[in-house]
């Protein structure tokens, strides 16, 4: 506690404060492809997408679900069915929703279990399980979304259905060529 | 050279020309700080009303089903921005806005600036979270609150920081103690990540990378600093004899400050970043062990022999639960950065038992500490002690029923996970755990009710304290 003075402090914290800046939010941005790249195969969002995606920021799924695949010992069984998720398949996502807890399973690959393909029961499924998850499985915790209006579940459905849903379709062209 | 300890309490009037008549009571001294610390401890409680809430709806769905703006996945941004820019950051400023005069043995910059960026920064936080319960969350974690409400929080901290910075300028006492820097680490970068964290339009990885180096940051280098700093300010002061060692706080200090920055990418380990983000980051948080430990020794080394004053003062005790939850919240973060671990515990209640060790065994009791100190030491009143026993030993419960019924909950499901099962396979495993919490949840909120109706009558219905009562004041 002897005389120390303030500007010193300040030059030397702006120093180390701005190195990790540097490192942290500067450098990913800059100096890394697969950050900056989409993954081979990605689709944009469509317009009812987006709007689905925009109801899912709002409602706070992402609180429960995380929509990433780890390559862990924890994650063996989603590695196996669905393949590690890559930087470059959240290209097109503002916000980014990988999550941090997981009181409900990973959505990532959603649309790959619920395809479109299966037409209306998939959708059925999928808006009867929003407005009462307790319809399907009385063990869940999962909230009920039965404010939300018709076109609302509707276009939440559609983003669902979206998630991961490119990388059937990659494997569909590859197989035929 | 006089130490911490025997630094005046009593406050700088300023030497005012104007006639009193045209102070306002916002121009008093210390009537910033009053107003920041009383807002802290208001929202204190609604953060732990709604995370009961949240609780009770994690095992029991039903409840208050059918009100939007009730939502379990509304409430949650809500009970995390309330709690980080309600409860912790109003709190601690009030602390600081109390060290700053008097650790520069100057009068604040500007009083009545102090006061009315807390009336508006309260208005602003409750404006800001109405608008998450009705929809207009921005979605991303910590950044939840829409604009213009985002932004008014980054313009009122410049404010504050410009007032505090400029107190520190003009300050009367030459030495800066290990409290003042850590405010000025807490104030100088604020403006910088804080806008980054809530203005930009990256999006992807880079979004999440952002969104990890900027809530780490509001963490680490925000909320913890200003909490430390008000620990290193009250807990000489409480046991009345000076700091075990300035080397170590200075140690401590610097290497808090370079290594929290870089731990934003501990967020993400694993999962889809570049590897170096992970590997720098990774290392600095395994290099935090230095500073926790810093900090472990020096407060250690402060409190070891007092047990006469701890039985005797509870603010003081509530000053050791904090210490001893922050870093047993660091150590228990650098185990969660290790990979192997990470591998296992990402993604389960886990996490959730290290932020509520954190936040709610070192935020919560550090507030309380000094709500006490400042009670009794500053504006020397007698608070009811059976009141803050009771407060006290309820905390203390809430806080281990809290953390350890996560913390086992949390164990199983990564081990369970790593067996083979899924989510959806551990979600009946976790009720009890789930019940437990939200009864430890409600024990600490009726002691934060005792605590509440404790502070109330002793400032309105003042008893003040004997003048030699055996305290050393
Ligand atoms: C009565 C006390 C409290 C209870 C019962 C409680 C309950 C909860 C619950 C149920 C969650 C959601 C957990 C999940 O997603 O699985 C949560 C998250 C959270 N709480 Fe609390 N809470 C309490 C006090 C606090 C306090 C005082 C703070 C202070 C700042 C706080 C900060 C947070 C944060 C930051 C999260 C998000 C954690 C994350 O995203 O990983 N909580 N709390
Ligand atoms: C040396 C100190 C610390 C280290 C190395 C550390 C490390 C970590 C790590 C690795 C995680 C991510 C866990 C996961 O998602 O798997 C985490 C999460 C978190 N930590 Fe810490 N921690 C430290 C201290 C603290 C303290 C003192 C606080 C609070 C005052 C805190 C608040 C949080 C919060 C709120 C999160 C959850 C973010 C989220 O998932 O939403 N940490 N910490």
């Amino acid at each position: 506690m002897r005389y120390i003075s303030v500007f010193p402090i300040v030059v030397i914290l702006s120093i180390l404060f701005g190195s990790a800046f540097t490192g942290l939010v500067i450098a990913p941005g800059v100096a890394s492809d697969i950050v900056r790249s989409p993954s081979v195969g990605l689709v944009a969002y469509s317009p009812t997408e987006a709007k689905g995606r925009k109801i899912y920021a709002r409602e706070g799924c992402v609180y429960c679900h995380s929509q990433q695949v780890r390559n862990v010992k924890a994650d063996e069984n989603l590695v196996a069915a669905f393949g590690v998720s890559k930087a470059g398949d959240y290209f097109y996502d503002l916000p980014h929703f990988l999550g941090t807890s997981r009181q409900g399973p990973d959505l990532s690959n959603e649309g790959r279990v619920w395809r479109r393909e299966i037409g209306a029961p998939a959708r059925d499924y999928l808006i009867g399980h929003f407005i009462n998850p307790r319809q399907y499985n009385p063990n869940s915790i999962m909230p009920a979304f039965d404010y939300l209006s018709t076109q609302e579940l509707s276009d939440l459905t559609d983003y669902i259905q979206s998630l991961g849903a490119w990388k059937d379709s990659i494997k569909v062209a590859e197989a035929s060529l | 050279m006089t130490s911490i300890q025997d630094r005046n309490d009593s406050v700088i009037i300023p030497n005012s020309t104007k006639p009193s008549s045209e102070l306002l009571p916002i121009d008093l001294p210390d009537s910033a700080a009053q107003i920041w610390l009383y807002s802290g401890i208001f929202w204190m409680s609604v953060t732990m009303l709604i995370g009961v809430v949240e609780a009770v709806k994690l095992f029991y769905p039903e409840f208050l089903q059918g009100i939007p703006a009730l939502a379990y996945g509304r409430l949650r941004p809500v009970h995390i921005n309330i709690g980080l820019f309600g409860f912790m950051s109003m709190g601690y400023l009030g602390a600081t806005f109390y060290m700053v005069p008097r650790l520069t043995q100057t009068p604040l910059f500007s009083e009545r600036l102090g006061s009315l960026t807390a009336w508006f920064w309260n208005f602003n936080l409750l404006a800001g979270c109405l608008g998450i319960m009705m929809g207009f969350s921005k979605g991303k974690e910590y950044t939840e609150i829409p604009f213009p409400f985002d932004m008014t929080i980054g313009i009122l901290v410049i404010a504050i920081a410009g007032n505090l910075f400029s107190t520190i300028t003009l300050r009367q006492e030459r030495r800066v103690y290990v409290s003042l820097w850590y405010i000025l680490l807490a104030i100088i970068p604020f403006p910088i990540y804080y806008t980054l964290g809530n203005a930009s339009k990256f999006s992807g990885i880079e979004d999440a990378i952002i969104n990890w180096f900027y809530s780490h940051n509001l963490f680490g280098i925000w909320l913890t600093t200003l909490g430390l700093a008000t620990l290193y300010y009250i807990v000489p002061k409480q046991v009345n004899k000076p700091l075990y060692s300035h080397i170590i706080s200075f140690v401590g200090f610097w290497t808090l400050a370079a290594f929290y920055p870089w731990n934003g990418g501990h967020h993400v380990i694993w999962g889809p970043v570049p590897m170096w983000v992970m590997t720098a980051s990774v290392t600095a948080s395994i290099a935090m062990f230095i500073p926790t430990c810093a900090t472990m020794i020096n407060f250690g080394g402060t409190a070891w022999g007092t047990w006469e004053i701890m039985k005797r003062d509870i603010g003081y005790r509530f000053s050791l639960l904090a210490y001893v939850c922050y870093v047993g919240a660091s150590l228990w973060g650098t185990v969660l950065a290790v990979m192997s671990l990470n591998a296992k515990l990402h993604f389960t209640n886990m996490t959730i038992a290290h932020v509520h060790l954190g936040f709610l065994g070192f935020g919560v009791p550090g507030v309380i500490a000094f709500t006490y100190f400042y009670l009794e030491r500053s504006l020397k009143l007698k608070y009811s002690r059976n009141l803050a026993e009771w407060h006290f030993w309820l905390t203390m419960l809430g806080i281990f029923g809290y953390v350890v019924s996560m913390g086992i909950s949390g164990w199983m499901e990564g081990s369970a996970w790593e067996a083979g099962s899924s989510p959806q396979g551990t979600m009946l495993d976790k009720y009890p755990y789930h019940v437990a919490r939200a009864i430890s949840g409600l024990i600490v909120l009726v002691g934060q009710f005792l605590f509440v109706g404790n502070v109330y009558k002793t400032v309105n219905y003042p008893i003040d304290l004997p003048a030699k009562s055996g305290v050393t004041l």
